[in-house]
């Protein structure tokens, strides 16, 4: 490796060069006024989140692709079309951050829609709320979304953990299941898994009840359960509840069945929605309970064909996030509507007012910017994800136990 | 008097970079958003690569430990903000916190050499992180949000400005003195230094601190321009590899590789959101071409046709 | 924690070593014999384990069946890598062919995106979700076929580097690469070869966590830093070595589950990995070549 030899007494070549590159950057034209409405997008395409990048960027472009069909927004007075430009955030909160900035600063956008869980949601929202610039976010939990600060700007449309946390055991008493009573948890430790389970479920179980007989947390992208796998089958406990992302999840079922360990009832949250968790697991994945915020079966406006729309167009399996993710951006576009005018603030105090029912239910945002999706519990059954709690939901009966 | 002279030339250098500092200073406030915002981004970069380029290309000391200091500078700040302290005072406690971090396990890493080195600080990054993950009180998973409000564009780009000619001027006289010149010895050969009377293990450290406290001081930024900092995002591989990428890009051991290896990839990073496939092809496609054809990097390449340029207006 | 629920953990934490060890096997033959840091080796053993599932997909082949035959395509495919990115390179230090094969996973990880989608995998097999029972200890089938099938190989590829030709050829590079070319043995060769047996073990390996877990495009990383953590600790280039330290770590990392709980297993195995690399950097079991 060859060492420049350093010239005595003058600048290094370089200097010039940062000089030259600070100029082109001073001179660097902002864009010109367009007549498209602008509204941006950073959100995880490659990295580990990668699928949820992609119902996302459905959702996203689905919503925009539907209005401008329709002729696009009134907006002081005149039609003009919507541009969406979405960028990958690599599964990186750094990126997520310098990615809204430069959608802020460079294309100008008037809104901005969020990205996927609290690390990315939050780098992104941030950024949004020091510019001013609204921000419309699925898929990042209430109360963690809450916990960050007061927000002006960023608004939340997702469920709230307690309301998760507490579905499983809601339904135990509402179908009127029979069991030892003893509950055995096993949750990630990212932010949801922390609420929903080292606080929301033992509470919950303890409320009614239910004796935990074993709580353990796990890193995120853990892959190997044996030991709390092994303390719960000597505990006999008869329900499981997981709260995993999706290859944790796969990993956990098939120890679960490899240790020979068969609760009645395994509930799987977060990780068991979407379908390639019943894909990647066949007939194993059958029995397990998952709480979910939207299925085709709900009574909304293009509930019933969004999921075979989706899969149609990316050939891809569907998840209950292209449902969020679109309302996320209807709930956006039809505050620009609303307001008609492209100045953020107007448009932000638009976004309050929201009250209308989406394809993924009503929607109306609280005093601090959130608006809760009511849970329902879904079961996999022979690969397909059936409705089972609560009784005006449901479209199918209880597997019980676990087969 | 050589002494004297050599003294005075290197205290006009600095002067004359601090000169160059001061005015982009001035002209940032004419500058627009995205020019401070991508300016600021290159800046902190450069600073990593510097550092890095300090203790591999000059002390043969390959670390893909980068991410551990990043990420203690990053929570130092944010904690300490949280307690009431202010942006100098918290700054320093990120580089204290840095060098504490490099004087922990120098002892171990630099019993091992070359490979193992590298393998080992890889291990010790990872294990920071998987502790960082597990350990509540720091935050676990969800990590710490930063209560004081963040300063502005601007403020940003004259903070990372700072760090950047602060790391610079450093390097300069860091790469003119005489220890530069131990710091080859003992990366060429550690032995024969060692018969020689070079102290190779407090060579090692002195560059090693001085990397890691930069690295905090990068972290410590991108802990404030977050305003939230959680073990993924401030812990994570990307940071090394980052790093790394930006170097061989740049050119392993050559002044220019920071400035060119950060400009290429921040640019090529922002011409290609759009496209992640595309983005993440040419990434590795470019890494595989500048090694096999271009070893110098960038770096190697312009120095080449600078040199191509001289003699053919000379001749 | 009862001593049943010990006993199992501590079981299943040996039986998986040997699986990672067989994962890791391919690390360590190529530091040992090319000093090559291949970062690409995640990437690698997940282009198994997609071989694996597509195999089965596609033909009905159960893939612990198939086995060889995913190592031999995974060789098949890795082979004119060498000669195209490495082999160039030769003689030019250590970080040139380590960054090469960096640039090479990036590639990898964007084609498993664009070609299997982002969607988390699992191989379905039967075995994968039922108990065995030795006497009264009982661990998962998958754990305990692959660590009999990863013994086997183990033991294949000490036979081949011991007592075949190629087997001699290779200890020869790896001593002396400049001796062993005077004396008319093609380093190249034999270098591309070690790579793409190298490549073999880990796809193998992969098939086996895929059977045995999940994978996704990004899921390489961690085996990687597992891999490196068994090759340092068993000594460069020592094939049983690497099977010991593979077994050492897997309990290890159980007794840090049982211990601290399942969210410290792999903090354990790296603290341990730490703690030997200080103390003795050679490896636990003499740091001869094989």
């Amino acid at each position: 490796m060859q060492i420049q030899r350093p010239r005595p007494g003058r600048l290094p070549g370089y200097t010039w060069a940062v000089l030259l590159a600070a100029a082109m950057a001073a001179a660097a034209p902002g864009r010109a006024a367009e007549p498209e409405i602008l509204i941006g997008a950073s959100i995880p395409l490659s990295g580990a989140l990668a699928s949820f990048g992609v119902y996302e960027q459905w959702g996203y472009n689905t919503a925009v692709n539907d209005i401008n069909r329709a002729g696009g927004i009134i907006v002081d007075g005149k039609r003009h079309p919507v541009r969406l430009i979405i960028l990958d955030d690599k599964t990186d909160p750094s990126v997520t951050q310098s990615n809204t900035e430069t959608l802020i600063a460079r294309e100008k956008v008037v809104a901005m829609l969020g990205s996927c869980t609290p690390a990315l949601v939050n780098a992104g929202a941030l950024v949004a709320e020091r510019r001013r610039i609204p921000l419309v976010t699925p898929c990042a939990p209430i109360r963690a979304f809450k916990s960050v600060r007061p927000w002006k700007y960023a608004w939340d449309i997702f469920f709230e953990e307690s309301d998760l946390g507490s579905a499983p055991f809601r339904m135990l008493a509402d179908l009127g299941v029979q069991t030892n009573r003893k509950v055995v948890i096993l949750h990630d430790n990212g932010p949801d898994g922390q609420v929903v389970g080292g606080q929301i479920w033992p509470e919950v179980a303890r409320q009614n009840r239910y004796q935990v007989v074993l709580n353990a947390p796990f890193p995120v992208d853990n892959t190997q359960f044996t030991s709390v796998i092994g303390a719960g089958k000597s505990s006999g406990a008869d329900i499981v509840l997981v709260d995993a992302s999706t290859p944790p999840a796969i990993s956990i079922r098939k120890q679960l069945a490899a240790a020979g360990y068969r609760p009645k009832v395994l509930v799987v949250e977060k990780g068991a929605e979407p379908q390639q968790f019943a894909q990647a697991l066949g007939a194993l994945a059958d029995g397990v309970l998952v709480g979910g915020y939207w299925d085709p079966s709900f009574p909304y406006a293009g509930s019933a064909d969004l999921a075979r729309r989706f899969e149609r167009e990316t050939h891809q399996t569907s998840s209950q996030h292209i449902a969020d993710t679109l309302a996320a951006a209807q709930v956006l576009l039809d505050a620009i509507g609303a307001a008609g005018s492209t100045d953020p603030e107007k448009i932000n105090a638009a976004i309050a007012r929201t009250d209308k029912t989406y394809v993924v239910g009503p929607v109306r945002f609280d005093a601090l910017h959130a608006a809760a999706l009511p849970i329902v519990v879904t079961q996999w059954q022979k690969g397909r994800a059936v409705v089972v709690w609560p009784r005006n939901r449901a479209n199918g009966s209880l597997l019980f136990p676990l087969p | 008097m050589a002494a004297d002279a050599s003294a005075q030339r290197v205290a006009a250098l600095a002067a004359g970079l601090l000169i160059v500092f001061l005015a982009l200073a001035l002209l940032s406030g004419w500058f627009s958003d995205y020019a401070l915002e991508l300016g600021g981004r290159v800046l902190l970069l450069m600073t990593l690569a510097e550092a890095w380029n300090l203790l591999a290309g000059y002390g043969g000391l390959v670390s893909l430990g980068t991410a551990s200091f990043v990420g203690v500078g990053a929570y130092v700040l944010v904690g300490v903000m949280n307690r009431g302290a202010g942006l100098p005072l918290a700054c320093l406690a990120a580089g204290l916190a840095a060098a504490a971090l490099a004087l922990l396990v120098s002892r171990a890493v630099f019993r091992l050499r070359g490979l193992y080195f590298t393998v080992g600080t890889l291990a010790l990054s990872e294990a920071l992180r998987l502790f960082m993950i597990n350990f509540q009180p720091l935050g676990g998973a969800t990590g710490l949000f930063l209560s004081p409000d963040v300063p502005g564009l601007r403020g940003l780009f004259l903070l990372a400005l700072g760090l950047f000619a602060a790391a610079t001027i450093l390097m300069e006289l860091a790469t003119r003195s005489r220890f530069s010149i131990l710091l080859r010895a003992v990366r060429d050969d550690e032995d024969a230094a060692a018969q020689i009377g070079v102290r190779p293990f407090r060579i090692k450290l002195l560059a090693f601190v001085f990397a890691s406290v930069l690295m905090g001081l990068g972290g410590a930024l991108q802990g404030l321009k977050l305003g939230a900092v959680e073990p993924y995002g401030m812990f994570g591989l990307q940071w090394t590899v980052n790093v790394l990428a930006i170097v061989i890009i740049g050119g392993q051991g050559l002044r220019l590789a920071a400035l060119l290896g950060s400009v290429f990839v921040v640019t090529l990073g922002e011409l290609l959101a759009s496209y992640p496939a595309l983005h993440l092809a040419i990434t590795g496609l470019i890494l595989i071409i500048v090694i096999r054809f271009a070893p110098q990097g960038l770096a190697g390449l312009t120095i080449r046709l600078a040199r191509r340029l001289r003699r053919s207006t000379r001749a | 924690m009862d001593l049943q629920t010990v006993t199992d953990s501590l079981v299943s934490g040996v039986l998986l070593g040997g699986i990672l060890a067989l994962t890791a096997l391919g690390l360590s033959i190529a530091l040992g014999v090319m000093r090559l840091v291949n970062l690409a080796h995640g990437e690698i053993l997940v282009g198994g384990a997609y071989l694996g599932l597509y195999l089965l997909r596609w033909t009905g082949l159960d893939p612990v069946l198939g086995l060889l035959l995913i190592g031999v395509l995974m060789a098949v495919l890795v082979y004119p890598l060498h000669g195209l990115l490495l082999a160039p390179l030769s003689g030019q230090g250590l970080e040139a062919p380590m960054m090469t094969m960096f640039g090479v996973s990036i590639i990898l990880q964007n084609a498993f995106l664009l070609f299997f989608s982002a969607d988390t995998r699992s191989i379905d097999r039967p075995y994968a979700a039922t108990p065995v029972h030795i006497g009264s200890i009982t661990v998962p089938q998958i754990y305990l076929i692959g660590f009999v099938i990863s013994v086997i190989v183990i033991v294949l590829v000490h036979l081949l580097i011991a007592r075949t030709r190629f087997g001699r050829e290779l200890r020869a590079s790896a001593a002396d690469p400049g001796a062993a070319a005077a004396n008319g043995v093609d380093v190249r060769r034999v270098h591309a070869l070690t790579f793409a047996l190298g490549a073999a073990c880990a796809a193998m390996g992969g098939t086996l966590i895929g059977i045995a877990f999940s994978f996704s495009p990004t899921s390489g990383a961690s085996y990687l830093l597992t891999g490196f953590a068994i090759v340092v600790l068993g000594g460069l280039g020592n094939i049983f070595a690497t099977l010991v330290a593979g077994v050492a770590l897997g309990l290890l990392q159980s007794l840090g589950g049982v211990v601290f709980g399942d969210g410290y297993r792999e903090l354990a195995g790296l603290v341990l990995f730490l703690v030997v690399l200080a103390i003795r950097p050679q490896g636990l079991l003499s740091g001869r070549g094989s």
